[in-house]
């Protein structure tokens, strides 16, 4: 009966969509909060090491995480409050668009940053101004934001691609499997635009992601 | 021009390191020698010249981060707090190096 009240509360395309993904609904909000903590686990992890070595790229990181954070906190949130709202579920169902329009600016800002601290490391200016000239105007989920974030997201995944093929470290490793897995996350929620069925695999890469950044996070803080 | 023959011009790419860095540079020259490092080792070690050697483990002596002992032939040596900051340092690099980040 709960699934079947939800379904019909969508009406247009990406509302079908979404009533086909229904029965991950709940599981999703939880991997974005979980994501949160995570998220803002790692931009503490940068404070505290921006505060001892005075590096900006560290304040660049911290800022980024706390976007990103911020963003699966309201996402995840926005859609708990749809899914449980006993009245006016239907007029509750803007929360969804709202949530995910302030997780997609947040993710655009949060990898722009990424990639600008990237880019202070190699001086490129002129990518810099590319990375800044992104349209921004969109509402709902669909190919081109994904197709945004993706762009970004495989931006930073090459970066840490090159860390790690000259660190040759476990902690790059795990952060470049992370970002690669967040950006097959969204290649996902791309492919949500086309069929309901990649919804739960886009959630389940995209926290995946970011337990491949809690891990690396416990392996920097029990290292003597 | 021949290819060897360098353009007048051009300047090579120097990039000076962050007080907090040359820090860094001499605590883990005296950690590396068994925590008891002469000045002449730690001047090699992190690459300074004497004058400013002589400053930075000044400044070291005045934070309370390395502790100085022997009259004639002087060793240095990091306190507890010199060995903490090292240690919170090492994750910190460690956490940054992870995403590719040199500080």
């Amino acid at each position: 009966m709960h699934n079947a009240e939800v379904s019909l509360l969508f009406s247009n395309t990406l509302g079908d969509r979404l009533a086909a993904a229904v029965g991950f609904f709940g599981f999703d909000s939880l991997m974005e909060l979980v994501g949160f903590a995570i998220a803002i686990a790692v931009a503490f992890q940068a404070m505290k090491g921006y505060t001892l070595a005075k590096e900006r790229t560290l304040l660049y990181l911290n800022f980024s995480f706390i976007l990103l954070g911020a963003g699966l906190l309201v996402e995840g949130l926005a859609n708990l409050v749809v899914l449980f709202s006993r009245f006016h579920r239907g007029g509750l169902l803007f929360l969804s668009s709202v949530g995910y329009t302030i997780n997609f600016f947040a993710e655009v800002l949060a990898f722009g940053i990424l990639i600008f601290a990237y880019l202070q490391q190699t001086r490129a200016w002129s990518m810099q101004l590319a990375a800044a000239a992104l349209p921004i105007m969109l509402v709902e989920r669909n190919p081109f934001t994904e197709l945004i974030l993706i762009f970004l997201l495989v931006y930073i995944a090459a970066q840490t691609a090159i860390n790690y093929s000259i660190s040759k470290t476990t902690n790059a490793l795990l952060v470049f499997s992370a970002f690669t897995s967040l950006v097959i996350g969204h290649v996902f929620f791309l492919l949500f635009t086309v069929s309901p069925i990649f919804f739960p695999f886009a959630h389940i890469f995209q926290l995946f992601g970011f337990l491949l950044l809690l891990a690396m996070l416990f392996r920097v803080n029990q290292a003597r | 021009m021949m290819p060897s023959e360098q353009a007048p011009t051009a300047k090579p790419a120097v990039k000076y390191r962050s007080q907090l860095r040359i820090y860094v540079d001499i605590m883990k020259v005296i950690q590396r020698e068994g925590n008891q490092a002469k000045p002449t080792r730690i001047l090699y070690g992190a690459n300074l010249s004497h004058d400013r050697l002589v400053k930075y483990l000044e400044e070291l002596k005045t934070l309370e981060i390395i502790q100085e002992t022997g009259d004639e032939e002087k060793t240095y040596s990091l306190t507890q707090k010199g060995i903490e900051f090292m240690n919170n340092f090492r994750k910190v690099e460690s956490f940054a190096g992870a995403f590719g980040f040199k500080i």
